[in-house]
């Protein structure tokens, strides 16, 4: 058993005592979390991440629902303070279904929206993260291609890996906790970040990893902790330039607004998960005109996400502005394989390079 | 036509054949061959109606008397036929007018009556009667004691129906148990199908007569409800009719048999609420629709042409010139003192000039009056256009230019040709409408409804009521016309509503009372409005409302009906009762109501009682109250008014049993939440109590008691303020109380505190006792659920 792993059940049963002392004083148990929306987030100057405001949230055991859910983090407390005793982990699904296993009823999860809520809860009151828990989401992590060289510990114990020599096409399949991993030696000049499947299959096609020394990061549509995690330790350790590559339209601009301010889920996280230095490559709006790139029109909800994006604190910068309002204005909207129609090395030949070195990433 | 015609000239005999099949039809024939209206349709529905009809009576007669009713109804299957027997305690019915009241149809003492009573035309019984002759052929049996005779009248009889005369066939006295009273025993050929609305029928009548003892006993049953009160329902006074509420015919029929000589005194003595005033004011309106009114015009002033004075003296032949001018300066001078004026007033004037001088100038004679009266008047009239013109000018809009409002007005001024310019607003909207057809016509301006409508009322109301004598009452019986003048002139005029001393509501404890009486419930409410009158007729509109308890929860709400305490069992869909109950969105109310409009679900009956002097039913045989916006707007607020006491008592229902889940939820899993807490961290379970109350907006009372002093906490964690009692029974004497005062009996000690406590305060009483000594503690004042007592 690790320090961290005593550390993080240290800090759940910590959770339990306040629960005990509360009941023994004659209050009434409850929680303070902070309130998890938009409004509520803030920007830190030190860390230059967003955060959570001060608008706290109190879950109190005084309501028939506020019971049943303090009362559903006390079993599940007592799961986790198990599964890190017995060094086991398991995954958000599996602790959904085990709670059918718990002798009360009322303890019994409705849904797996409330499982994940709970952690999430746990992680923000304890100040260990989900991975300390050892729980892991459902679906592994996505994958990484480039000239890197790594150590990962797994249960079969260390392996050494060459993230281009020693894969396949499929690239590395990033673990769920990257802190696992120990970079030992890289070739790369800067992180790649792509939203979509076929954009990274056409990158590592073209040699676009080998040819100018990058090292590709899979997001998978909405990055996985471990994604970015990992993205943020290649931009911390190795002081890599990371970039995102993503399509162009307000769904694509929170993937990357994901990876380099935090989310608003996990605002608790930010510190350990954002990379804000990350550069967004496109595609940008202004492509769309510069690079007369077919397009499809912007859906009502497109336009909603857009204008919710100028409201979002995370986009405040004259940047982002611009190029919403540029969006907003032709009303368009373009996938990264839009390219394509310039052929298909028109994204490795010119697109990237031209991007890039207006980016003075090379 | 034509062919028609010759047709009908080819056979001469026609008509008297026809005329040879024709007679006369007796009321009884009519309706042996219309039963349906009297609600004798079916034999299952005859025998209810038999009941009902021979109950209503029962009720009736004992009430008038002063008696508490005692009925007894017993249904017998007697071979073919089924028996019915109805017996009641009443004053029991001479032995000359047996025979009538039940062997002759329309035979009652109600139907002249306006009082509030069950029974109205004096059809009921005796169709009853009818019925059973026609069905089992056997007669119907009467026995009737009246109070004080030694033996009991008996009579066995049929009606007549060619003659609707009671034919008796056994005739004798008899001994018989009762003091009084009257029993009626009925053959019929019957079902018991509608067994359902029978015994609906004695329930109902049970409920809206707390007073009446009533005993059913029917081949499959018995039921038996008894009396909740001894009071009788108040005495009814019988008004005589209100002026807004009778029919020409009853007018007409009222006028023959007055013994009044003038209309004034004939609405004054016939009618309620008409006094000297009243009457005037109808007359005047019967004056303005029998003579019509007379056009009042300006005089003419200085600057015209006419004048009066001058007209009058050269109109005054054979006079003194001193007499002439006497007689024409005083009437020029009396026309030019009024506004306007109209013939009748100026030959006043004219009269009371002559009287005036002829102590100086001699007589003024008829002749000379009336030639005065003729010139002057032609002064007046002479400037009629100009006056027009500023009349019409009033009502109509601005918009309209002056050669049409000149043209209009000149067409108008036109048709006042006759020598009095006197007619009816009848002629005058003629008048009117012709003068603005020809505008139309020959102007091509349109004048609208409305203008014209503005322009009579303006004319109308410039226009004076005569003097005329009204003819006198019989005069007026004698001229359908003229009557229906005065039926007219009697609904126009504002009269104040009829007393209600002639209704008998239940009133709502009684309403309640006799919800109580026959189901079993957990919430009961009633509501009696005010009376309100609906066509001269007051009403007064009561509703009940029963809740929960062993009244089925299952499908829609029962309706009980009732028209003046009686019950209406058939026709439920037709009724204004039910279609208000159908309309009220119970939601509001708490009740289920599936998509939001008809009867509402859940275990609930609601009761509808209108009392009136003239019940509107949809027909004969009185099932359903008719749609009348008056009685139906009183039905929905009455019934409104007892639903919001249902909300009330739901809200605290559903708020107290919200307390209970919350309370039985969080009981299971506080307590489960503290094991496990004390598993995880390893530690004794804690003690949660505390906890429990706080969160359970709980009063929290605890006893603490260290080395011989005690401390009695309670601790208020609603919000609202708390009125307690604490006892803390000692048995040793206590001492140094902080609050409170302490009473000694049978050697223990009553330490007695009664705080107020404001939501969210603490109060703490402390004292001294020997640490040895017991207690038991007592707190009363906070309802149990809400109370948590630590000892």
């Amino acid at each position: 058993m690790s320090t961290d792993t005593d550390d993080a059940r240290e800090q759940l049963i910590e959770l339990a005592a306040e629960f005990y002392d509360q009941f023994a004083g004659g209050d009434i148990p409850e929680m303070h979390l902070p309130t998890r929306t938009k409004s509520n987030i803030e920007y830190d100057e030190s860390s230059q991440v967003w955060v959570y405001g001060d608008r706290t949230s109190t879950r109190s055991a005084n309501s028939v629902r506020g019971a049943r859910k303090l009362l559903k983090a006390i079993y599940t407390i007592e799961f986790l303070a198990d599964q890190l005793g017995a060094d086991r982990s398991s995954t958000l699904r599996e602790l959904y279904y085990l709670s059918e296993s718990w002798d009360n009823k009322e303890a019994h999860f409705s849904d797996q929206d409330e499982s994940n809520q709970l952690i999430e809860d746990l992680e923000i009151v304890s100040s260990v993260t989900r991975e300390d828990f050892h729980m892991r989401p459902e679906e592994s992590g996505a994958t990484l291609m480039g000239p890197l060289e790594l150590r990962e510990q797994t249960r079969r114990g260390d392996r050494v890996i060459h993230c281009q020599e020693d894969v396949g096409e499929g690239g590395y399949q990033i673990p769920n906790n990257p802190d696992t991993i120990e970079f030992l030696d890289h070739d790369a000049d800067f992180v790649l970040c792509v939203e979509t499947g076929g954009m990274r299959d056409r990158l590592v096609e073209n040699g676009f990893d080998t040819d100018y020394n990058v090292i590709v990061v899979h997001l998978k549509g909405q990055p996985a902790r471990a994604t970015r995690r990992i993205t943020k330790r290649l931009h911390d350790e190795l002081d890599l330039p990371v970039t995102v590559f993503t399509d162009c339209d307000p769904w694509s601009y929170r993937i990357y607004g994901s990876v380099a301010y935090g989310s608003i889920k996990s605002a608790h996280l930010s510190e350990y998960l954002a990379t804000p230095q990350a550069a967004f490559i496109g595609i940008q709006p202004e492509d769309i005109v510069e690079y007369d790139l077919p397009t499809d029109p912007l859906s009502d909800s497109d336009i909603n996400a857009l204008k919710n994006e100028l409201e979002d604190p995370r986009f405040q910068t004259e940047y982002w502005r611009e190029q919403i309002n540029l969006q907003l204005e032709i009303e368009k909207k373009a996938e990264q394989q839009a390219l394509a129609s310039r052929g298909l090395d028109f994204v490795t030949d010119t697109y990237l390079p031209e991007r890039l070195g207006e980016m003075d990433v090379i | 036509m034509t062919s028609l015609q010759s047709t009908l000239g080819d056979e001469p005999g026609i008509a008297d054949e026809l005329a040879a099949n024709q007679r006369e039809i007796s009321i009884a024939e009519f309706f042996e061959k219309n039963k349906h209206m009297l609600g004798f349709d079916s034999g299952a529905r005859g025998l209810v109606t038999a009941v009902k009809e021979a109950v209503d009576n029962a009720l009736d007669a004992t009430e008038e008397a002063g008696i508490l009713p005692d009925i007894y109804v017993e249904i017998e299957e007697v071979g073919n036929y089924y028996r019915l027997v109805v017996e009641d305690n009443g004053p029991g019915i001479t032995k000359e007018q047996i025979p009538k009241v039940f062997g002759k149809l329309l035979y009652g003492s109600r139907f002249h009556a306006r009082e509030q009573s069950r029974g109205q035309q004096g059809i009921g019984i005796s169709a009853a009667v009818l019925y059973s002759q026609l069905t089992s052929g056997k007669p119907a049996k009467i026995t009737s004691r009246t109070q004080g005779s030694a033996d009991a009248e008996y009579f066995e009889l049929i009606i007549d129906t060619d003659t609707n005369e009671p034919e008796i066939s056994t005739e004798k006295t008899t001994s018989w148990d009762r003091p009084h009273g009257t029993r009626i025993e009925l053959e019929m050929e019957a079902n018991m199908r509608a067994r359902g609305q029978l015994t609906d029928y004695i329930k109902h009548t049970a409920v809206v007569n707390p007073h009446a003892r009533i005993e059913l006993h029917e081949p499959s049953g018995s039921f038996k409800a008894e009396r909740a009160t001894d009071q009788l329902p108040a005495e009814t006074e019988e008004i005589r009719p209100h002026p807004h509420g009778v029919e020409l015919g009853t007018v007409i029929k009222m006028l023959g048999a007055t013994d009044s000589h003038s209309l004034s005194g004939f609405l004054r003595e016939e009618f309620t609420r008409v006094g000297k005033k009243t009457a005037e004011k109808v007359l005047d309106n019967f004056r303005d629709r029998n003579f019509g009114r007379e056009m009042a015009w300006q005089p003419p002033q200085p600057q015209d042409e006419a004048d009066v004075e001058q007209a009058v003296s050269e109109a005054t032949a054979n006079k003194s010139k001193e007499a002439t001018e006497a007689f024409a300066g005083e009437i020029a001078e009396r026309v030019a003192a009024r506004d306007r004026l109209a013939h009748h007033e100026l030959r006043e004037i004219a009269g009371e000039v002559a009287d005036e001088i002829s102590e100086d100038h001699g007589t003024f004679g008829d002749a000379v009056q009336e030639n005065a009266v003729e010139a002057a008047w032609a002064a007046i009239t002479e400037n009629k256009d100009a006056d027009c013109y500023r009349l019409v000018d009033d009502a109509t809009s601005t918009r309209k230019d002056e050669a049409t409002i000149e043209a209009l007005s000149q067409r108008i001024a036109a048709k006042f040709d006759d020598d009095r310019n006197r007619l009816t607003r009848a002629e005058l909207e003629q008048y009117v409408a012709r003068g603005a057809d020809m505008t139309q016509e020959r102007d091509d301006v349109s004048v609208g409804e409305t203008a014209r409508e503005n322009i009579v009322t303006e004319f109308w109301a410039t226009m004076k009521t005569v003097p005329d004598d009204v003819p006198l009452a019989r005069e007026v019986a004698d001229d359908r016309n003229t009557t229906r003048d005065l039926v007219a002139a009697m609904r126009e005029t504002d009269i104040i509503a009829p007393p209600t001393d002639c209704l008998a509501p239940i009133t709502d404890e009684l309403v309640e009372a006799g919800l109580k009486k026959e189901f079993d419930a957990d919430f009961y409410a009633a509501a009696t409005r005010d009376a309100e009158v609906h066509g001269g007729d007051p009403f007064i509109v009561e509703a009940g409302i029963a809740y929960g308890g062993e009244i089925p929860a299952e499908g829609s709400i029962d309706v009980m009906r009732f028209a003046n305490r009686v019950p209406l069992v058939y026709q439920r869909g037709a009724c204004a009762t039910t279609d208000v109950v159908k309309r009220i969105g119970w939601r509001n109310y708490g009740l289920d109501q599936p998509g939001d409009s008809g009867l509402p679900n859940g275990p609930a009956v609601v009761m509808v009682h209108v009392a009136s002097t003239n019940v509107p039913f949809t027909s004969e045989s009185k099932d359903a109250i008719a749609n009348v916006p008056a009685i139906e707007d009183e039905i929905e607020l009455a019934i409104r008014e007892a639903a919001r006491e249902l909300k009330s008592y739901l809200n605290k229902q559903r708020s107290a049993a919200k307390r209970r889940k919350k309370q039985d939820v969080l009981a299971t899993i506080l307590p489960e939440m503290a094991t496990k807490v004390a598993d995880v961290t390893g530690r004794e379970p804690p003690n949660i109590d505390a906890a429990l109350a706080r969160i359970m907006n709980n009063v929290q009372v605890s006893r603490v008691s260290e080395n011989g002093s005690v401390k009695l906490v309670v601790e208020n964690h609603s919000s609202r303020s708390e009125d307690l009692d604490v006892t803390d029974i000692v048995s040793a004497e206590p001492s140094d109380l902080s609050e409170g005062t302490v009473i000694e009996m049978d050697g223990e000690w009553f330490v007695k505190w009664s705080p107020t406590i404001p939501g969210g305060e603490t109060a703490a009483l402390e004292y001294s006792v020997d640490s040895e000594a017991t207690f038991d503690l007592d707190v009363s004042g906070v309802e149990t659920a809400k109370l948590t007592v630590e000892k």
